[in-house]
């Protein structure tokens, strides 16, 4: 099956003069689900937004062979912690041309933190365990926040001025944006439909637990 | 006899020609139904072989398929990802460790953009990315990311051989594809042979840049195996001559062909070979074949002899009839046609022996010119007018003398009398009509015409005087009395022809000439006429010759108004 992009766009938006605003995205499929961990971004046009990364890292956890957050947005600059909380070890690596690394086997509190120096999207495996799959999407955008499961994701803080409005997914099967503008502090709502491909990830056997891996 | 032979000839043919017919209709029906049922069994073995074949090439790439996924999954592989240029001699000698583990003799690994990152090298890499590049882009847009494809590798070099394409996705992790393995399997001899041996057809794989295929793996050896223009399909079943030997072929193009040309695979089975087992019966049907017409040919010619034999017999025997041998009889000791036909013939002697006794009988009875005309008209009652001289003569006083002889004295002297007497009218061209007791009347100008009849009557009659003048002078010296005659001759027109019924008849004349002539005879009894022949005018008319004759005038006739008139003759002039 083929997937193609049906972009449309449902503007509602209210303006009045504020000093920052909120654009609320809320990510929708063709047939109106509400799609959870795309990542929502937008690029000043006017001025240049400079990025701060955190000063502690942000953590990917192992736990129960899989990552946790499946899907994290970070600016460019970010360190990433990747705690096993598991009691098996996993091999975390990365071969996306963002950020290409690995972590070999490990337990616990690995003392190693990863930058990720570059935008794009990275994705993580495990050398272990094939199944386990996370995704990491490195932004050059102060402005950016993740959609949850009723699809909506509100970003905060834009001065007034003309923004490009980008949506990042793992399986997003094209690019989708537009041009959109804040005035003032008035808040606006995108509705922003996304096509994605398929969901090929592994499945786990519900029970490959309790076949005594300890 | 040429017309017999021909004749057995033709029943030779006949018997021979049905025969050979009905024989080699059967041999025909026989070889034509071993040919099919042979083509039929091939091509069914060709269907299984091809089928083989596919799901060879399927099974394979399968196995190949799983084995390459386990290898995309490998750490090691992944580490080739890890770094930013990999290394293109590590990559290459990874490779080659894999191809060597799966087994086969190349392998490349591209780049999601389609780009080369490396591959085992050998005579391929440069000229076989392109097919793959073509594979990466159908496994991109499937379902199920893998691509397979048949190939002629290198594509344009005459030493390029046949390969089977895979190409499947390696994941860092599922379900992100960050490059693709590409795998050829060759299609080559010893595929050929496994395939030979597993479905017992034998296996050519063609390959042509244009509509005309070259072999360039056969096991039946590329030298014999012919080139093929053969358009491609599902129920493309043809007889091709391989080495001069007819060779059941099924052609099935192998698709999809990802470089430019045709490629096929061509399953043979040789016909000889199958139509082995059924040729022991054929060679018995034509032994069958020549045996029958031998025996038909005999069975022919004893019969063809058996009929014209007596064909011949017969024939001989009409030419023994028509000799007019009636005596001989036909004897085939036969109860069909030809013995009935034998008896018919005898039967026809019996009659023609019998006709002749009549005509022999005929002769004896009456006069040969009656029995001339007898058997010219075939006894047909009819008649003619025509004018002839009727002639009576009667004994005088016959009745007396009979009295005084015994009956046979008196027969033996009427017939001495009748013999002489009818022996005259014969040398004058009369016949004599009838004997009436002890009277003779002959008859002159009928059935024969004869201009001279009254003459002819006169000097018979003349002829009869000196006649019984003789018989008189010979009695005489018997001792016996003599005898005397009258003679009475009349011309007229009479009703000549045969007279009876339809089952007796006499040629006769009838008519009131006849009375006159009898009336004369009975006036010569008269004593004042002093005459024995008497004659009418109309006779003296009719007649040519003169005679010295006595005018007695008229006399009356019985039953006639008018009388006639009556002269004597008395001698010739
Ligand atoms: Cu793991």
């Amino acid at each position: 099956m083929r997937h193609f992009l049906l972009f449309f766009l449902v503007v509602s938006l209210t303006a009045s003069a504020r000093a920052s605003g909120t654009v609320r995205v809320v990510a929708k499929d063709p047939s109106g689900t509400p799609v959870a961990d795309a990542v929502a971004y937008v690029l000043a046009i006017d001025a240049p937004a400079p990025v701060r990364p955190p000063a502690d890292p942000v953590a990917i956890i192992q736990k129960d062979q899989e990552f946790l957050p499946y899907v994290t947005a970070v600016v460019v600059g970010t360190r990433v912690s990747f705690p096993n909380k598991d009691t098996v070890q996993h091999h975390v690596y990365s071969v996306s041309p963002a950020k290409k690394f690995e972590i070999p086997l490990y337990i616990g509190e690995s003392s190693a933190t990863i930058l990720f120096d570059h935008p794009g999207p990275v994705t993580l495996g495990c050398n272990i365990h094939d199944w386990m799959v996370a995704y990491i999407y490195v932004l050059a955008t102060p402005y950016f926040a993740k959609t949850g499961t009723d699809g909506a994701a509100d970003i905060t803080g834009l001065p007034p001025g003309r923004y490009r409005l980008e949506l990042w997914h793992p399986r997003l099967a094209a690019k989708v944006g537009r041009e959109i503008t804040i005035e003032g502090t008035a808040d606006s709502t995108q509705v922003v439909s996304v096509t994605l491909r398929p969901d090929r990830r592994i499945r786990r056997a519900p029970d490959s637990e309790g076949l005594g891996y300890k | 006899m040429p017309q017999f032979r021909r004749y057995g000839t033709r029943l030779l043919l006949l018997f021979a020609g049905v025969v050979a017919a009905a024989q080699f209709a059967d041999y025909l029906l026989v070889t034509r139904a071993n040919r099919r049922n042979a083509v039929d069994r091939i091509h069914e073995n060709l269907v299984k072989g091809a089928g083989l074949f596919a799901r060879r090439v399927d099974a394979r790439l399968q196995e190949l398929s799983g084995r390459a996924a386990l290898m995309s999954d490998d750490y090691s592989i992944r580490q080739l990802f890890l770094k930013d240029q990999p290394d293109p001699a590590t990559v290459r000698s990874a490779l080659r460790s894999y191809s060597v583990r799966m087994g086969v003799p190349f392998m490349t690994l591209i780049s999601p953009e389609g780009v080369r990152i490396g591959d085992t090298g050998g005579p391929l890499p440069e000229a076989a990315l392109k097919p793959f590049q073509d594979l990466v882009q159908v496994a991109a847009a499937a379902e199920d990311p893998k691509a397979t494809g048949f190939a002629r590798l290198p594509q344009a070099s005459p030493d390029g051989k046949l390969y089977a394409l895979l190409v499947v996705p390696i994941y860092a992790p599922k379900p992100e594809i960050v490059a693709w393995i590409g795998l050829a399997m060759p299609i080559d001899q010893r595929f050929a042979l496994e395939l030979k041996s597993d479905a017992q057809v034998e296996v050519t794989f063609y390959y042509g840049a244009s509509e005309s295929m070259l072999p360039v793996e056969s096991t039946l050896g590329l030298g014999a195996t012919p080139q093929t223009e053969t358009p491609l399909g599902d129920s493309a079943v043809v007889t091709v001559l391989v080495a001069g030997e007819p060779y059941v072929t099924a052609y099935r193009p192998l698709l999809p062909l990802v470089t430019p040309g045709r490629a096929a695979i061509a399953l043979q089975r040789s016909l000889r070979a199958e139509l082995a087992p059924s040729l022991p019966l054929e060679r018995f049907l034509l032994i069958l074949l020549i045996a029958s017409l031998i025996a038909a040919a005999l069975v022919a010619a004893v019969l063809a002899r058996n009929l014209s034999r007596p064909l011949r017999s017969l024939a001989e025997h009409t030419r023994v009839i028509a000799s007019g041998d009636y005596a001989t009889r036909l004897d085939l000791n036969r109860a069909d046609e030809i013995g009935q036909l034998a008896a018919a013939f005898n039967r026809m002697s019996d009659g023609l022996a019998e006709r002749d006794r009549v005509r022999d009988l005929l002769d004896k009875n009456v006069s040969p010119e009656v029995a001339a005309q007898l058997m010219k008209d075939g006894g047909a009652l009819g008649g003619e007018e025509r004018e002839v001289t009727v002639l009576f003569v009667d004994l005088r006083s016959f009745t007396r003398l009979s009295e005084s002889l015994p009956p046979r004295e008196v027969l033996i002297l009427l017939n001495r009398y009748f013999d002489r007497m009818s022996g005259i009218v014969e040398i004058y061209h009369g016949i004599v009509d009838k004997y009436i007791g002890d009277a003779i009347m002959a008859i002159f100008g009928a059935p024969v015409t004869q201009p001279g009849h009254a003459d002819n009557a006169i000097l018979a009659a003349l002829e009869m005087q000196s006649a019984l003048a003789r018989l008189n002078a010979e009695l005489a010296t018997e001792g016996r009395a003599k005898l005397s005659f009258g003679i009475g001759i009349n011309t007229s027109r009479i009703i000549a022809g045969n007279i009876g019924s339809s089952r007796r008849l006499n040629y006769s004349v009838v008519g009131d000439g006849v009375n006159v002539a009898a009336r004369l005879q009975d006036l010569t009894r008269m004593s004042q006429f002093k005459a024995d022949i008497l004659v009418s005018a109309s006779t003296l008319k009719a007649a040519r010759g003169s005679y010295r004759v006595r005018d007695l005038g008229a006399a009356p006739v019985r039953g006639r108004d008018e009388p006639v008139e009556v002269f004597a003759v008395e001698g010739p002039a």
